[in-house]
């Protein structure tokens, strides 16, 4: 039997119970519909993310206190008898390769403003975070260059505190009340939306000094160092790490690149998406044991034919073949129809919720229908060795 | 046909193909035993999580300075820098004016690093009062946990968690030594036993101090956190008001806390961790879906077997309810089927899950139970209609000639 014979034979019995065969392959497909849908989310949050992390560009480096391994919650929670400073953050400014340095301090307080009160988040900070976080302005200018530890009382406000507070009317040169300090407002902030999980749009960005005194506290939460586009990454942190250590003593400080705090990003996304789709393949093995079931029942039917090629000549391995390739064809046009299915799902949900970031993910989307061809050997591997050693002389005579 | 003779038929079919039906059977018992054990993974870690908090008992305020909107990103923010006007020790000791409360645990947390005759290591430090111990329920190794002082004694006594007590002193016996936090000389007093997680915090790393104390070396006048607790389940809310009154007389009219209780954290995390188990159950449903194709793929080929039959049935009178009937009650047959070894193997592997992590326990919740032996009851019922009715439209004449 030649191998077109097989392909003849196998399209014929695919069609011949059309009904059947597409049932079939539907079980694999909706298998992996959910494997594509189910990953598409994953790997689109993923993609989100990363996004939203290098959105200024991948040449940040973040400097926290504390040990490098920190424990427990987030260092800005825990009080700590290591500060770090913005003398550090002015220090750090000045090594080589180094565009900017600017420390961040965070907190929430009641800006009263026109007459008018509203609690938002505080961040003090320096004038270079304008270039650090790509902060255009809508009025006015940034925080401008002032003794980092003395700076004027001047503010920048986000762009619903301005709509909030003063309606259309112009805020610059107005004075505001922060916490209980008064501060004149020298910019106003164009919309940005969320920033690493702060509403720039909703807070009011003071000189880091200020922030420190307003809340009496001795240390910045951390300093985001932004180094020349094409410098050497590792020469630059072993610098970072030079400095602070002449400066502090003891290693009592942490430095992370973007690269790193994206690649432990991107593995815990990455052990979710597994997990997802290993959820998902419990249908593609529920669709195995479809075909196998179906295959099983094929064999029985067509015992009468078996029993016939077997008389006339062909070999055990040829019946094999022609049962194997038979289920996997099922799950192959399974994989595919499940492909289109979970294509169609992830446009819908892509077109209808837009919020909701869907991206494919290619190397599961390969591993899907490699697993679905897989499955689908394996589920005919039992009926198509059971057809194959059939008896010719009974398979002929069965009913 | 009476009902008896449609049953009789239905279970004689099941059996006639036991390949087939266990086939089937296996397929939608996959699909019910994984709604069961995922969603006793979600329905567990809320439980663990729930216990863990009522371990605490039940009539609980939480008081952060800083007045932040529940569950948005702001009280992250909030919780980083706190409020510009203190929540001072004078303001928890003004707290005991109300009859409604029985008593205040303030808490600020840091690090710092703690040294015993040349060892060194990194610690969390948390200061507290004496309350704390019955609110969490700490076990006492040796010596004794915090004393009841007054707020405002910084005595310089601490209580170290398993870890440090061993990395520090070895065998040797660490009550009563003095050691160094910071750059203060303190005595060890007790040391606790080994306790696992509290709130995220590892306390077999941490150190206990007097309030005073830490916010000294911290040098901070304001206390990070507080746990209030009500006289009464029935006084939580009087409580709640009277905190929230006293602080803001304080405070010059300034409502500048955020206060939660117990119920409100509880249904909080109930949420979340109910989006989650009915996802888990959602995924796992998909394969109810792909098991009811097989359904009906069966069915159908059941169908085209037993095509003379069918013809014989009519032959004799039977009507096309009857026919569709007789499908039906073989597809129930063989999902309800399914749906209970799905039970059986879904709760075996879950008390397979709580014999490997005896901590949590697991268990899958009644409504998925419930929800998924229904699901695979109905996708037999729906995926058998179109088999079924195949069968009912068959021509007599024809289907008893087996064509």
């Amino acid at each position: 039997m030649v191998s077109q014979d097989v392909i003849g034979f196998t399209q014929r019995a695919v069609l011949f119970n059309r009904l059947r065969s597409g049932l079939t392959a539907l079980g694999i497909a909706i298998g992996v519909a959910a494997v594509v849908v189910l990953t598409s989310m994953g790997e689109g949050l993923n993609h989100y993310m990363a996004l939203e992390f290098s959105q200024f560009g991948t040449n940040n480096i973040r400097v926290a206190p504390g040990k490098p391994e920190t424990m427990g919650l987030g260092p800005g929670i825990m009080n700590t008898l290591r500060p770090l400073t913005i003398e550090d953050a002015d220090a750090l400014s000045r090594l080589p390769h180094v565009v900017a340095a600017t420390p961040n301090r965070m907190g929430r307080s009641e800006v009263e403003a026109n007459d008018r009160i509203r609690v938002s988040t505080v961040i003090g900070t320096g004038p270079d975070m304008a270039d650090v976080f790509q902060l255009e302005m809508a009025a006015g200018q940034f925080l401008p260059l002032d003794d980092p530890l003395s700076p004027r009382a001047l503010a920048v406000i986000g762009a619903t505190i301005q709509e909030e507070l003063y309606g259309n009317k112009s805020a610059l040169g107005d004075r505001i009340r922060i916490g209980g300090s008064r501060y004149r407002v020298v910019g106003v902030a164009d919309p940005k939306g969320d920033l690493l999980g702060v509403n720039i749009d909703e807070s009011v960005v003071i000189p880091a000094a200020r922030a420190m005194e307003l809340y009496n506290v001795n240390s910045v939460l951390d300093i985001t160092v932004r180094f020349e586009e094409n410098a050497p990454v590792d020469e630059v942190v072993a610098s970072l790490r030079r400095l602070m250590l002449a400066r502090h003593g003891v290693e009592d400080f942490n430095i992370a690149t973007q690269q790193q705090m994206m690649e432990v990003l991107g593995s815990v996304l990455g052990v979710l998406t597994i997990a997802v789709a290993a959820l998902g393949s419990i249908s593609l093995f529920v669709g195995g044991v479809g075909i196998f079931t179906i295959m099983t029942i094929a064999v029985r039917e067509r015992t009468q034919e078996i029993g016939l090629l077997r008389s006339i000549g062909a070999t055990q391995r040829q019946i094999q073949n022609l049962f194997l390739s038979e289920s996997v064809v099922l799950a192959v046009m399974g994989g595919v129809m499940g492909l289109l299915l979970g294509g169609i799902v992830v446009g819908l949900v892509s077109i209808t919720v837009p919020t909701l970031p869907v991206r494919f993910s290619v190397p599961y989307i390969i591993a899907a229908e490699l697993v679905s061809v897989a499955i689908g050997l394996m589920a005919g591997v039992a009926p198509a060795t059971h057809a194959a050693r059939l008896d010719p002389l009974d398979a002929l005579r069965a009913e | 046909m009476r009902l008896p003779d449609r049953n009789h038929m239905a279970i004689a079919a099941v059996v006639r193909y036991p390949l087939r039906s266990s086939m089937l059977l296996v397929a939608i018992a996959i699909g019910v035993a994984a709604v069961l054990v995922l969603t006793s993974l979600g329905e567990g870690a809320r439980l663990y999580v729930t216990s863990q908090f009522n371990s605490m008992g039940t009539h609980l305020l939480f008081v952060t300075p800083g007045k932040n909107e529940v569950g948005g990103l702001g009280g992250m923010a909030g919780s980083l820098g706190g409020s510009p006007r203190p929540f001072t020790l004078g303001d928890v000791r003004s707290l005991k004016r109300s009859p409604y409360i029985s008593s205040t645990t303030p808490m600020v947390m840091g690090t710092a690093n703690i040294n015993y005759q040349g060892l060194e290591r990194d610690i969390g430090v948390l200061g507290t009062t004496h309350t704390m111990k019955r609110l969490f329920e700490y076990e006492v190794k040796s010596g004794r946990f915090l004393p009841e002082l007054d707020l405002d004694n910084a005595s310089p006594v601490c209580v170290i968690g398993d870890t440090i007590a061993r990395e520090l002193f070895g065998t040797a016996e660490p009550v009563g030594k003095w050691v160094r936090i910071g750059d203060r000389r303190v005595r060890v007093i007790g040391w606790l036993e080994q306790g696992g997680q509290s709130g995220g915090r590892d306390l077999d790393e941490a150190v206990f101090v007097p309030i005073a104390f830490a916010m000294q070396v911290y040098n901070r006048e304001s206390v990070q956190r507080m746990m209030v607790e009500a006289t009464s389940d029935e006084s939580l809310v009087k409580a709640k008001r009277d905190v929230i009154g006293i602080i803001k007389a304080r405070h010059f009219g300034h409502e500048d806390i955020t206060v939660m209780d117990q119920g409100t954290i509880l249904s909080t995390f109930n949420k979340i961790f109910l989006v989650l188990t009915s996802t888990l159950a959602g995924i796992a449903a998909i394969s109810l879906a792909v098991a009811g194709t097989l359904i009906m793929n069966v069915m159908l080929v059941a169908v085209s077997q037993r095509t003379a039959e069918i013809g014989l049935l009519k032959a004799l009178g039977a009507r096309r309810s009857q026919i569709i009937g007789l499908f039906l009650t073989e597809a129930t047959l063989l999902s309800s089927l399914g749906a209970v070894v799905g039970v059986l193997v879904g709760y075996a592997s879950i008390e397979l899950l709580r014999q490997l992590v005896p901590l949590v326990d697991f268990q899958a919740p009644d409504w998925a139970v419930i929800s998924a032996v229904l699901m695979a009851i109905a996708s037999g019922l729906l995926f058998g209609i179109m088999p079924a009715r195949h069968a009912a439209d068959l021509d007599p004449v024809e289907a008893l000639a087996g064509r």
